[in-house]
């Protein structure tokens, strides 16, 4: 096991976890976002910035495979993806939690360890108490609070055996204890090489490190090299 | 890191569905009671006669078990969708179409099974001739596996609609039709005396077809309505 | 790239076919209305009474070819949904989704013209004959592929789940058929073959023929012009369509 300080070091080196390249998304021939070319490596946190309508969501549909772009690559550790290489290594929180309200809230992580299979040393209970909700193993999800439910759907991110974590607005329905809670995983999760992209409407800016941004805006055309610059700036 | 086999998440999925439906079971009695009300409305259209119910009693229970399960098709992946376990389903590393065939399957358990169940006592109704009584159940064990199948792939289709139950009715009726005429075909001529395996067999045929197939069909109509 | 593929690519893009189909539409209906006329005059005036049916059964001059083109609507609507989905290529997906109410049109004349041809025939309007019911099963199918492309909000996904419908239904298709038939024979014995065996008069087929091609390029007529619109529908934010309206605008 190395020292955790050589970590993000080593992680350079290699391939980045996630690259973009050329990445856009039309429906219906109108625009959503992109062309946009970004690189995440092991150990990064990346937040989205966009207004309401940029794009923010679509892009992490689009990432998570959900959706397919209309132009442009995928490159996960270096090899372009499909569908089938993607979804073993993503995470996605999106805006519907994906909790069942009649089953308890371990009842909704056991289905989803047995969906997505679980990381090594958690199991739903400790995830359960990984996100501050342990006691409330039996309670049903419907009889939770939306910031509770909001935890349970993070346990479930966190129970995922996966390096790359898609989190829509995951600091929505938070209290300061819950935000305080997202940066501490997001951290704990990039420190142990895995990769993160986060949309937030920039309140709650994930605060821990430096996180890159990756500023998303409506709209096409210019857009491409005012992407390229501003992510030149972060580095 | 374990990313899990599939057999755990199909598993999962079955336990997970069979534990909803338990937790909602009143909700499991609806489509036997609405099977129940059709049936009641023949007679009551057309007159008490025994000998004339009894000539389409085979057909008005296959009818009202069509129309039964065709109500309860909505809630295939009606809450699944809302809440967003579907997406998760989709983003899992196993093979959707397997997924959704378990899904499938324990829908068909949990909303066929129990109307076939009653359909012979929904056939004492309509005073079904004693020699037909379990040629209909043979038939219906036969044909609504395929219903849910092919229903499926339609509920599929229309998933992110908000109000889809007329358009799913028209979608899914003129696919219905040739189970319906060899289903009740089956009835009709164990009624008048003719051989009746020959329908039976040709919708064993058409269910092993459709084992296969609708789960595929059914995955790629849903990436078509997520996307 | 070899020619070929080339020039689909080219008579693929959105406004060399709008420009393509513009100027072939007219043709197709002008053609289609001659022939029908010639087929209808043929059929109608020169040729012979029908020694059983009298003049009752003149209505095949009509009834048949868009009982042809009802099917053949239905696999040109199919072909298309199918080049659609592999290929992804959108105008196939316009084609396809232009065909379904024409397809649906001719399948309802067919029904209207079976119906009136009925009376004389059986003395009631409808019969529940294996050839009629397999056709008002294809016309619900229709109606279940407009139903769809036009509860979907996003156009593309619209037709590409519609086409998928019509390829589902172009595999129920023959189960129909087939099982509409036994249905029919077991309910029926033998059922009054409109159509028999028996040999047609020459002076009754060529306006039979004539008629199904003027059908055939009365639908591709009506499919370009009806494309035409779907690709200024789903084009209406691009450049090509900008500079149709304006030009139409100044003129």
């Amino acid at each position: 096991m190395p020292p955790i300080s050589d970590t993000s070091h080593d992680f350079h080196d290699r391939p980045p976890l996630l690259e973009a390249r050329g990445l856009a998304f039309a429906r219906n021939d109108e625009p959503i976002f992109g062309p946009l070319d970004f690189s995440l490596h092991a150990g990064e946190v990346a937040l989205i910035e966009g207004d309401n309508g940029a794009g923010k969501t679509t892009l992490l549909r689009v990432l998570s495979g959900l959706l397919a772009p209309s132009s442009g690559e995928i490159r996960l550790r270096g090899e372009p993806l499909t569908l089938a290489r993607l979804s073993p290594q993503v995470a996605l929180l999106s805006h519907q939690a994906g909790l069942k309200h009649e089953l308890t809230a371990l009842e909704n992580l056991r289905f989803a360890a047995g969906l997505h299979g679980q990381r090594k040393g958690l199991s739903p209970m400790t995830a359960l108490a990984g996100v501050g909700l342990d006691g409330y193993a039996d309670v049903p999800t419907r009889q939770l609070s939306a910031g509770q439910k909001k935890r349970v759907a993070l346990a479930r991110v966190l129970l995922a055996p996966v390096a790359l974590w898609l989190l829509d607005e995951p600091y929505a329905n938070l209290d300061l204890d819950g935000i305080k809670l997202v940066n501490r995983l997001l951290e704990r999760h990039a420190n142990g090489g895995g990769t993160a992209l986060i949309t937030s409407h920039g309140a709650y800016a994930y605060t821990s490190g430096t996180p890159r941004r990756i500023p998303l805006r409506p709209g096409i055309g210019h857009r491409q090299s005012a992407i390229e610059t501003a992510a030149e700036q972060v580095r | 890191m374990s990313s899990g086999s599939t057999l755990a998440a199909c598993s999962a999925l079955v336990r997970r569905d069979l534990t909803l439906v338990w937790r909602r079971r009143g909700d499991a009695l609806n489509p036997i009671l609405f099977a129940l009300i059709v049936i009641a409305l023949f007679p009551l259209a057309l007159g008490p006669e025994p000998q004339q119910l009894q000539r389409i009693a085979a057909g008005v229970v296959f009818v009202a078990l069509l129309l039964a399960g065709l109500l309860a098709l909505d809630t295939l992946f009606r809450s699944d969708y809302e809440d967003g376990s579907l997406e998760q389903l989709v983003l899992s590393s196993h093979p959707l179409s397997l997924l959704l065939a378990c899904k499938i399957a324990v829908h068909w358990l949990t909303t066929a099974l129990p109307l076939i169940v009653v359909a012979p006592l929904l056939g004492e109704l309509l005073h079904l001739a004693d020699s037909v009584r379990w040629v209909l159940v043979a038939a219906l064990l036969l044909a609504t596996p395929l219903l849910s199948l092919i229903g499926a792939v339609c509920v599929a289709l229309t998933v992110g609609m908000h109000r889809s139950g007329m358009l799913l009715a028209l979608l899914v009726l003129p696919l219905y039709v040739p189970v319906l005429i060899f289903g009740a075909g089956a009835c009709n001529a164990a009624q008048i005396g003719l051989p009746y395996l020959a329908p039976l067999l040709w919708l064993a045929a058409a269910l092993v077809l459709a084992l296969v197939l609708a789960p595929l069909a059914c995955a790629a109509a849903l990436r078509i309505s997520l996307s | 790239m070899n020619a070929l593929t080339l020039w689909f690519h080219k008579i693929g893009s959105p406004p060399t076919f709008y420009r393509i189909a513009g100027a072939l539409a007219p043709w197709c209906y002008g053609i289609a209305l001659l022939l029908g006329l010639v087929a209808l005059y043929g059929g109608l005036v020169l040729a012979p009474r029908d020694y059983q049916q009298g003049d009752a059964y003149r209505i095949i001059f009509i009834h048949v070819p868009c009982a042809w083109m009802s099917l053949f609507a239905y696999f040109f609507m199919a072909a298309n949904a199918f080049v659609a989905l592999v290929w992804r290529i959108k105008l196939s997906e316009i084609l396809a989704m232009a065909s379904a109410p024409i397809g649906a049109a001719f399948t309802f004349i067919t029904l209207v013209t079976g119906s009136l041809w009925g009376k004389p025939m059986w003395g009631t309007w409808w019969t529940w004959d294996a050839r009629l019911t397999s056709e008002l099963v294809l016309l619900f199918l229709y109606f279940g592929v407009m139903g769809l492309y036009a509860a979907i909000e996003d156009r593309r996904q619209a037709a590409r789940a519609a086409g998928f419908l019509a390829l589902i239904g172009i595999v129920n298709l023959p189960i129909v058929h087939f099982s509409v038939n036994w249905w029919n024979t077991l309910h029926q014995g033998s059922t009054v073959r409109l159509m028999g065996p028996s040999k047609i008069d020459s002076a009754m087929i060529w306006p039979l023929l004539t008629m199904a091609l003027a059908t055939h390029i009365w639908f591709f007529g009506s499919v370009l012009a009806r494309t035409r619109i779907g690709l200024l529908e789903l084009d209406a934010g691009k450049d090509w369509v900008r500079k149709i309206a304006l030009d139409q605008q100044r003129a």
